[in-house]
Parts: C-alpha cells; sequence; structure tokens
C-alpha cells in the first residue's frame, strides 16, 4: 500500500492533515521552514474507503481521531506542537 | 395560567429554537442568541423560519463568529484568521462552515460547534479548535457590534 511505502521510509517524517485545518498548516510551514522533507496525506481530500482506511490507522496509533498528526520515526506527534517536533527532529 | 405555547423560531445554524420577541415581523433581521447567526424572519407553514441572508460568505461566518463571542463574552486569539480561512475551506468542500478542525461535516458541527455552544470553553479555555477562548485566556475582543 502507498501508506506503508511512505511510512517504512526511513527518516522521512509522514504528515496526516486535514486540509482546512490551520493547525496542520502550521506543522507543514514548520517542517518546509527547517527544509525537512515529509510526506503528508490530507485525509478529508481522500475517497470514502482510503478515507476509512487512514482514519483507522490514525486512532490505532494515537487513539484519537485528531490532526495534525506527524510520525517521525518512532516519534508520533499530535497536534501542532513545536517543541516535540524539533526533539524528533533533533533541530 | 396560559396553556399557550411560546412562539419560537427555528435557528437552521443551530438547529435550535428561540424565543419569537413580541413586535418582530416577517423580513426582520434578528440574531440567533445560542449561535449569532443573523437570520430574516419567514412565517412558513411549520412557524417561524430564520433564513440565512448571506449563506456561504465569509462576510456571514466572521459576523456569525463575532456576534457568538460577543453574546458569549468569549475572545479570539491570533489563530482567528488561520481559522477563517479553514471555515472558508470548509465551506468550499463540504457546502457549510463545519469546524475546521474535524473530520465531521454534519449539523451538529456546524461552527459555533454544539460542544462549543454547550460550554467547552467555560470547561476546558477555549474550544476544540482553539478558535473561541475564554476571556481570561484570550487575547482579541470581538469587534464592536455594526
Amino acid at each position: 500500500m502507498c501508506l506503508m511505502v511512505k511510512e517504512d521510509a526511513k527518516d522521512k517524517p509522514m504528515v496526516y492533515a486535514l486540509s482546512t485545518c490551520p493547525y496542520c498548516k502550521r506543522t507543514k510551514r514548520f517542517l518546509d521552514s527547517h527544509k525537512i522533507a515529509y510526506d503528508s496525506v490530507d485525509v478529508d481530500l481522500l475517497d470514502d474507503a482510503k478515507q476509512d482506511e487512514v482514519m483507522d490507522k490514525v486512532e490505532k496509533m494515537t487513539g484519537k481521531r485528531s490532526f495534525p498528526v506527524v510520525i517521525i520515526g518512532k516519534d508520533i506527534i499530535v497536534g501542532h506542537d513545536e517543541d516535540k517536533l524539533k526533539k524528533a527532529l533533533r533541530l | 395560567m396560559s396553556d399557550q405555547k411560546p412562539v419560537r423560531v427555528y435557528c437552521p445554524v443551530c438547529l435550535q429554537r428561540f424565543k419569537f420577541v413580541e413586535g418582530w415581523k416577517e423580513g426582520d433581521l434578528v440574531i440567533c442568541p445560542i449561535c449569532g447567526q443573523k437570520l430574516r424572519l419567514e412565517m412558513t407553514d411549520q412557524g417561524w423560519n430564520g433564513v440565512r441572508p448571506e449563506k456561504g460568505t465569509e462576510k456571514e461566518i466572521r459576523a456569525r463568529a463575532d456576534e457568538f463571542a460577543r453574546i458569549r463574552g468569549y475572545k479570539f486569539n491570533d489563530m482567528k484568521e488561520d481559522i477563517i480561512e479553514g471555515l472558508m475551506g470548509k465551506n468550499s468542500l463540504f457546502g457549510d462552515f463545519y469546524c475546521p478542525c474535524r473530520m465531521m461535516h454534519v449539523g451538529e458541527y456546524q461552527c459555533p460547534c454544539q460542544p462549543t455552544r454547550a460550554g467547552d470553553v467555560e470547561t476546558n479555555g477555549k474550544c476544540y479548535c482553539g478558535f473561541f477562548w475564554r476571556k481570561d485566556l484570550g487575547a482579541i475582543d470581538p469587534p464592536p457590534r455594526p
């Protein structure tokens, strides 16, 4: 599956976001401003089947249906949190 | 004791009925005291109904948010403009101003969403999205009523 490939890519953060969520945009802007290459998916723009699949995945990983979710190696960061991002990315 | 039911007006945003004030007439513009939406009064077979005169516009959601904040005594912070942009995105993608921070696109999550109207701001200091803030935590007052 495409998502598995993305998550398996070493050292490349994965961002699960909503296209309308201002905090998701801030997280992406933060990564961009630090020139961090990452993969991302706007969950609300996926078709229904794919959306269900990703939502289930996010819920299993985080215990909630909240965005953004950033996966950096073994770290899972829920919400826009620059301190946690910096720590996980060793910035 | 009168057995006459109080006359009420249906608000299509918060899906609640609020009290009709004596003297109001068809075509008047009124504010829903529950969600802050501006409505034009219309009499239908089902009773008084509120119609959204500026439905789906940025003007509508800004006025609603500001009015809701004034009614509740809430404030905003520097996320206000980003959240308005998110609400506009929800409207283009899903047809109405649903909470931009959630996946739910149903009436209950029309901004200000039901949990916010039920008191989340008092309990948590802010709404789910961080749009409305309790007075002691927010930084920006809503503008004065036009």
